[in-house]
Formats: structure tokens, sequence, C-alpha cells
């Protein structure tokens, strides 16, 4: 019986020392509004490549220059970071119902 | 949040594709050019060659380097009839060999559609990752 509550004491300083790292890491990365903004500074950027194939396109039509690798480059960049902000936004969307579809 | 890191690959088969189109250019011309006598100086068309060189010392692109001059000897042919004939009766030709650039070419076309098949590869991969978020 006395080896069992040495055994216990052992054990607390340890998980004293893990709980306050975990509730840190918690308040630093759970702030919803901070992930809100990340992905306004995101959808900026994603703007830009979009702006910046809609561009590329248009001075291809218009002749300005006829390199279509760097079309493709572009469209294929504003593609691929559109796909990426749509799963980001249906996630964050989706944990935003989740959310406040919990009973109180 | 660093885009950048995820659009390098589309970068690189991009320039690989651009420098093929290139090389492309360059068999185009010497095809184009193979019974050109006179190249603007008086001298018969020297076909070309592209070289490439690494765009960064470690994972990167490719670029054309320079275009130079294959400076190999000039093909003759016996032709007196022709206004350029030398004193023997020999026309200098320019030293394009047909079979050698039709060779380049097909080299260049593979080497775009497979870069063109990585671009399409990694695209599809980027879609599978973001099937995870589903």
């Amino acid at each position: 019986m006395v080896n069992f509550d040495a055994n216990i004491n052992a054990a607390i300083p340890n998980n004293n020392k893990v709980m306050p790292q975990t509730e840190k890491t918690i308040a630093e990365k759970g702030d919803f509004t901070k992930i809100v903004k990340a992905v306004g500074d995101f959808i900026s950027e994603v703007d830009n490549l979009q702006s910046s194939s809609d561009m590329s396109i248009k001075d291809l039509l218009a002749g300005k220059h006829t390199d279509i690798t760097s079309v493709v480059s572009a469209v294929a960049k504003a593609d691929m970071s559109f796909k990426l902000l749509v799963g980001v936004r249906n996630k964050l969307i989706e944990a935003y119902k989740q959310t406040m579809n919990m009973p109180i | 949040m660093e885009v950048n890191d995820v659009l390098n690959s589309i970068d690189i088969a991009i320039s690989g594709m651009r420098a093929q189109s290139k090389n492309m250019e360059i068999v185009t011309s010497n095809v184009a050019n193979a019974r050109t006598t006179d190249d603007g100086h008086g001298m018969p068309y020297r076909r070309l060659e592209a070289v490439l060189k690494a765009e960064t010392d470690g994972i990167g692109g490719v670029t054309v380097d320079e275009i130079v001059k294959d400076m190999r000897d000039f093909q003759k042919i016996f032709d007196p009839g022709s206004p350029q004939a030398d004193k023997d009766g020999y026309v200098s030709m320019p030293n394009v060999n047909l079979p050698i650039e039709i060779m380049n070419l097909n080299i260049a076309t593979r080497t775009y559609q497979a870069n063109a098949a990585i671009l399409k590869r990694y695209q599809q991969m980027m879609e599978t990752t973001l099937e995870l978020l589903r």
C-alpha cells in the first residue's frame, strides 16, 4: 500500500508538467478570430493569383504576348490556390456550424 | 501562409516546357534553313543549338542559357551551274543534317510531353491532398 502511494506522487509532477503546455497551445492556436483573419490574408493572396491569371488570358487574347505556357502556369496556380481556399473555407464553416449547433 | 512552396513544382514544370519549346523553335529554324546558302553575311546558314542551364544550384527549373552556332564544316555540293559555285563548281551548303534535326525534334517533343505530364500529375496530387479536407 505504501508503494502504491509513492507511485501516485511520482506520477503527479509529470502531469503538472504536461498540462500547462497543452493549455498554452490551445490558447495560442485555438483562437477562431485569428484563423478567420489568416484566411482573409490568404484570400487576398488567392485573389492576386486570380487577377494575374485573368490578365495573362486577356493579354493572350489581345495578342500582347503569345507565350501560352505562362498563361497555363498562371491559370494552374490560380486554380490550385482557389481549390485550397474553398477546401479551407468549407472546413471552417463546418466547424462554425458545429459550434453553433452545440446544445447549451 | 506560404503558397509559393506549393506552386514551385508548377514553375519548374513550366520552365521545362518553355525550354523545350525554345528547342523546338531552334529545330524549326534549322530545318527551314537547311538549304539556305546566304545567312545575310554571304555565308551559308550555320545550324543552331540551345545550351540548357539549371536555374539554381539544387531544386529549380531550367533556362536556355545561350543559343550557339554549330561550327562544323559546311557540306559541299557539286553544282557548277549555280551562281554561288566556286571555281571547282562546288557550292557550300549549311551544316544542317535533317535526320539529326528530326531526332532532336523528337527529343524536344517527348521532353515537353513529360513536363506537361508532370504538371498534370502534380495537380492531381494536390487535388488528392485537398480531398482529405472534406
